[in-house]
């Protein structure tokens, strides 16, 4: 699964751009046998900012996560239905002053397995290296938020809780 | 000698009613059984929609069944067990679409629906369905959309086949599953009572009792293999991780449950003619221990983690 992303360092009031360099998202699933994570570094994403607002986009395919088992990717895929909504966005806005400080606090409304869930004030850490702003932390997603099916293995089910990382750098152009 | 051969018949006939059993009872599961949808239609304050049209379109087929709502805006539908896309048009109301809807086969489903008042608008979803869509604009005139993302069409564009491919593949490996699993409690009872099926001294009852266990797992053990066999494969999937140890063990146990009753067969014979085992049919039980190791590790290695 995936999510995000977002914020920004601080512009100077005109119109400008931001685009993902890079991003890696990682969710974990937890199961009494199995603890697994899937990863995707297929994320893109872009920033536009405009009278004080900077409106993202982030967007990842269902099929590029990764968890090394072809068998648990395509059941996967199957439960949150990534043939008929392939894609998950995030979308968020910030004020183009939001992000001086070392940590941001995001509202994410995010579009998966054919629903929208919303997230309140998640916590990212912001990092500038070089030229890049390095965005990391943690979304806490649930399948439930998504009306997903909890998927079981020898008749049990997953936990409910599927936590996603996230590793995004930026780079305002 | 009589006394045996009639048991024998019993035992047959026995297996044969439960594996009718077993066969049925799963397959009805994705068989085309007749069931349906009930649903009530109504309007955005709750006031029951009449005359609505109910369109459900199978997704896997693509067949068409349209249904009108009644008095009071509820309708059935009879279909047989599959997905749907359904869609709900009446005069004054926007036509609304419910773009997946899973028919089980065993409980009428029930999928209420309200439309939204104002002008048709032909293949448009609501506006609620409509910001789910892959490539659903932004309402923003600022904020960026896919279209700035350079994704390709084979990313964005949902693919309704292939999901009902999906959901038949994971309906059936959960079959596959449940009856492996299934068929481990008489595989472990059969190999306990091999230990007393042999030998010189043991009566005809313990050989009886193997080799009908024996039978059973065998049977349930085709019905396992069937599901996993016939489950859909999705082209251009290359396979990683413990699936492909487990398909390799495949290779030995399926071989493995065929030679076995063979061989059970002929040893069976011999020591109810008094005979000791002998000649091939002395493989019978290292190839049944051989059998039930591949087995035991195939079902291992898809349930734990290494």
């Amino acid at each position: 699964m995936v999510f995000f992303l977002t914020a920004l360092p601080i512009f100077a009031g005109a119109d400008s751009q931001w685009f993902l360099q890079q991003g890696t998202l990682t969710y974990h699933v937890s199961h009494p046998l199995h603890q697994t994570e899937g990863v995707s570094h297929a994320a893109k994403g872009k920033g536009v900012c405009h009278a004080g607002q900077c409106d993202f986009l982030i967007a990842v395919p269902v099929k590029s996560f990764d968890s090394g088992d072809s068998n648990r990717d395509l059941h996967m895929l199957q439960v949150t239905r990534g043939a008929e909504f392939p894609l998950i966005t995030v979308r968020t806005r910030l004020p183009e002053s939001a992000a001086s400080s070392a940590t941001i606090n995001a509202d994410l409304e995010i579009q998966f397995a054919g629903q929208t869930a919303e997230y309140k004030q998640v916590l990212l850490k912001v990092e500038m290296q070089g030229g890049d702003t390095h965005i990391t932390g943690t979304i806490p997603a649930t399948l439930s938020d998504f009306k997903i099916d909890p998927p079981s293995l020898l008749t049990m089910p997953i936990k409910n809780e599927i936590p996603v990382r996230v590793d995004l750098t930026w780079r305002s152009q | 000698m009589l006394r045996n051969s009639r048991r024998n018949q019993l035992w047959a006939l026995l297996r044969l009613l439960l594996m009718c059993l077993l066969v049925q009872f799963p397959a009805s599961l994705i068989t085309q059984a007749e069931t349906g949808v009930r649903s009530t239609v109504s309007d955005e304050s709750g006031k029951a929609v009449a005359n609505a049209a109910v369109t459900a379109t199978s997704i896997e087929t693509g067949g068409k069944r349209t249904v009108t709502t009644g008095q009071d805006g509820t309708y059935k539908m009879d279909v047989p067990a599959g997905n749907y896309r359904l869609s709900f048009e009446a005069a004054g109301f926007k036509m609304s679409e419910l773009f997946s809807a899973t028919v089980s086969g065993t409980l009428p489903e029930v999928l209420d629906s309200k439309l939204e008042q104002g002008e048709q608008v032909n293949g448009k979803p609501t506006p609620k369905q409509q910001e789910n869509l892959p490539n659903a604009p932004s309402s923003s005139t600022t904020a960026p959309s896919l279209s700035d993302l350079g994704l390709s069409p084979d990313q964005t564009q949902g693919n309704a086949r292939e999901q009902a491919l999906l959901d038949k593949r994971t309906h059936m490996l959960k079959i596959h599953q449940r009856m492996g699993l299934i068929t481990t409690i008489p595989l472990i009872v059969t190999v306990a009572t091999s230990l007393n099926a042999g030998g010189k001294n043991t009566g005809s009852a313990s050989r009886d009792l193997h080799a009908a266990l024996g039978g059973l797992t065998g049977d349930l053990y085709g019905i396992t293999a069937y599901y996993a066999i016939r489950a859909p494969r999705v082209p251009g999937t290359k396979k990683r991780g413990p699936i492909k140890f487990h398909e390799a063990m495949a290779w030995i146990h399926g071989p493995g449950m065929i030679l076995t009753p063979i061989l059970g067969i002929m040893a069976f014979d011999q020591r109810n003619n008094g005979e000791k085992v002998h000649g091939i049919a002395s493989a019978h039980a290292p190839v049944a221990i051989v059998t039930a190791g591949a087995f035991g590790a195939a079902l291992l290695s898809v349930s734990l983690k290494f």
